[in-house]
């Protein structure tokens, strides 16, 4: 009897480490369709909406694995020429017209980049939808026609991320972020990202239009754009230096 | 005879017992009114404190800037804003001010700061920046030097304790070195020479700022290095700039000195990308008593449209005001107790009298006083009592807290510290004399009146066989 119920305990966590495997790999192989297995780099524009006002920023993107990311600042002229770097866990700002280079503090991680919905931790990637969540996939449904994996992921306690959970919509054909549901620590919806314009790029199908739509500000929003990509193009860790970071055009 | 003329002569009759009646109202009184304006004056030099050096008395801003300090809540001042704020009876002048957040780094140093652009000139009405740059400061060096000469033991103690302070005026530096008016003029010429620190002020267009004092510490910075400012400006541009330190300030109000850095108004403007905007236009007003400012508040708010907001100084430091309410509330239980035991005290000497008396009352009816008349007398008495002791408390209580207003209580030099690092002014200040005189005083009369009516009761019911037995 108690062989048979340990037998029974055994199977039932493989049963339920292969599911969670299969909801890893399912958001690994998306992740690493938009954002390249080696590398990547990107011409993009992002749009910030606001219920007052709204403006149009350039940039171009490099990464590197999860390790390294460059952002360079192409317009408007009172922006331009500013870049990021984030290296590992740290993160660095070179501002032309102050000329000086400065080392962001892990505070300023959850704060707005350019002004945008999306924060720092967002465009430098510091944290992993892949390694620093633990998922499972909770259902199937359909969005705007596609049939997709919905996916919870739970963050790990120990790992650095400021979401509590999301919830995300992938294609389950070509592996595509649909959408997805950022909830903060105390379970609250905080935002809502949605994958659009789906588009052939650099041989592979990713959604070029990426919207973000916080929960609690009434008539905000951000929507990128993405130019242009190439992946896994040849690109050294020299790249992502502070001299680089000044010098990049 | 009349009443009141018997009542005054019975008070003269056992001169030792209406003593110490009056001495108990007196004393009542008396402390009342002292312990009530050492309370509010306290709490008025620290209001006085951080109106002064922050937020001023009234604020003119967008309405949305106050919930959400963003650049994106910002004004443009129109001539017409200015002149129909100008044109209140009770304002002075209007001055401007651009507020608002940004990193500020030297090197490896980084730390969120409050960026204030201020008009160098009109700012002199208010918070008077130019009057907090850092006079003196205390380094080990100058200590040590300074320790070289000639000077008294305590000095040296003294120093010691206030190693690393600074000082935007002699007086304070005074105070807390506890140094004597004696040897002012014997010592101030060390200071001078040894101690003193040259800081710069700035004009309008100049690429320059004041830092405070703690701030510059921690990023170590010191008069003519750069520091550079970054953060987001309208519409969520970049905002960036660096700026030579043209001076060290000292606020008295530490938080605020760990995180202020001051620019002219213009070059902030710029570097938040907003031309001619503002965050708020600060209403210098004459009259700064609470009825002229509720007042003038209200007039504003019918004046300004949207899409305007005014604000009172309450509003603005809520914090505060809530913290002091709190501890007012404290201090009227205190005060609350003190009537309490007052209160006994009288009533007790009244319960004494009465006792003592009751023979006289006694025999007084028997030989055909009546008991309303008696009585009558009896209130009178209490009266007389409970003026005199009135009169004798706020007369003693007013030349007292007069003094106290002009000579403020400092503490020796061992506390100053701790008060400082608790944002307070090392001083005890009085309250000039105001509607708490006549309230505190009100009190201690209805205790006199509530006291006189047990002799009223004990007189009416008293059996004249057993009083004159007694």
């Amino acid at each position: 009897m108690k062989k048979g119920l340990i037998a029974f305990l055994l199977i039932v966590c493989t049963v339920l480490s292969v599911t969670a495997q299969d909801a890893r790999e399912i958001v690994k192989r998306a992740n690493d369709k938009i954002n390249g297995e080696e590398s990547s780099y990107g011409i993009m524009a992002m749009t910030i909406i606001r219920p007052e006002w709204e403006r149009t920023l350039e940039f171009k993107n490099w990464t590197r694995g999860t390790e390294f990311a460059l952002t360079l600042i192409t317009a408007p002229a009172r922006d331009k020429g500013q870049s990021f770097l984030k290296r590992s866990t740290e993160m660095w700002s070179w501002n032309p017209t102050i000329s000086r280079m400065i080392k962001l503090p892990p505070s300023m991680m959850s704060q707005g980049w350019m002004g945008s919905d999306y924060t720092n931790d967002d465009i430098l990637k510091e944290s992993s939808v892949v390694d620093d969540y633990t998922h499972e996939i909770i259902g199937e449904e359909e969005i705007e026609g596609r049939v997709c994996y919905k996916i919870k992921m739970q963050a790990k306690e120990d790992a650095a991320v400021i979401w509590g959970h999301q919830i995300r919509w992938i294609d389950k054909k070509d592996y595509l972020f649909m959408k997805a549901e950022l909830y903060d620590e105390d379970g609250y919806l905080v935002r809502t990202e949605l994958g659009k314009d789906i588009k052939n790029m650099d041989g592979r199908l990713i959604p070029s239009v990426l919207e973000l739509i916080p929960e609690d500000e009434e008539g905000y929003k951000t929507i990128v754009v993405i130019e242009g990509i190439e992946f896994n193009i040849p690109l050294e860790e020299s790249f992502f230096s502070q001299q680089n970071l000044k010098r990049v055009r | 005879m009349k009443n009141y003329k018997m009542a005054w002569r019975n008070l003269w009759r056992n001169r030792r017992r209406t003593f110490i009646t009056v001495a108990s109202v007196f004393f009542a009184v008396f402390f009342a009114l002292v312990m009530r304006s050492l309370q509010l004056g306290t709490y008025d030099s620290m209001y006085k404190n951080i109106i002064e050096s922050y937020s001023g008395y009234i604020q003119v801003q967008d309405e949305d800037f106050w919930e959400n300090k963003i650049v994106d809540n910002v004004f443009v001042n129109t001539g017409e804003l200015t002149e129909t704020i100008k044109s209140d009876r009770n304002v002075e002048d209007v001055i401007p001010r651009f507020e608002s957040f940004a990193l500020a780094s030297s090197g490896s140093r980084s730390k969120g700061v409050l960026v204030m652009g201020i008009d160098p000139e009109k700012e002199k009405l208010l918070s008077d920046v130019e009057s907090k740059l850092v006079k003196y400061r205390l380094t080990e060096e100058t200590v040590e030097k300074i320790k070289s000469e000639n000077i008294p033991d305590y000095l040296a103690e003294n120093m010691d304790l206030f190693l690393g302070n600074s000082y935007s005026s002699a007086g304070r530096l005074q105070i807390d070195l506890g140094i004597k008016k004696s040897d002012e003029d014997a010592l101030m010429p060390l200071f001078e020479k040894y101690a003193s620190v040259d800081n710069g002020y700035f004009s309008m267009g100049e690429n320059a700022a004041l830092v405070g004092d703690k701030l510059a510490k921690y990023l170590g910075l010191e008069r003519g290095d750069t520091i550079i400012l970054l953060g987001q400006a309208y519409h969520g541009y970049t905002a960036a700039g660096k700026y030579v330190i043209e001076g060290i300030v000292k606020i008295p109000n530490p938080d605020i000195e760990n995180k202020i850095v001051y620019l002219p108004v213009d070059i902030c403007q710029t570097l938040f990308y907003t031309n001619d905007m503002f965050t708020a236009m600060v209403v210098h007003i004459k009259d700064n008593s609470d009825d002229a400012i509720d007042n003038t508040i209200k007039r504003l708010d019918i004046n300004l449209e949207n899409p305007y907001r005014v604000l009172g100084w309450r509003e603005m430091n809520e914090t505060l005001v809530q913290q002091l309410d709190a501890d007012d509330k404290g201090g009227l239980i205190m005060i609350g107790i003190l009537y309490l035991v007052i209160a006994f005290g009288v009533f007790g000497t009244v319960l004494m009298m009465t006792a003592e008396r009751r023979r006289e009352f006694g025999v007084l009816v028997a030989i055909g006083m009546q008991k309303t008349k008696m009585a009558g007398v009896m209130v009178y008495e209490m009266l007389y009592i409970g003026l005199l002791g009135i009169l004798a408390g706020s007369g003693v209580a007013l030349p007292a807290i007069i003094y106290g207003y002009h000579h403020p209580i400092h503490f020796p030099s061992k506390f100053t510290k701790i008060f400082e690092e608790y944002g307070f002014e090392p001083e005890l200040a009085f309250q000039w004399i105001d509607k708490y005189f006549i309230s505190q005083s009100l009190v201690v009369a209805i205790i006199v009146l509530v006291a006189i009516t047990y002799p009223v009761v004990k007189i009416n019911k008293m059996k004249e066989v057993n009083a004159l037995k007694a």
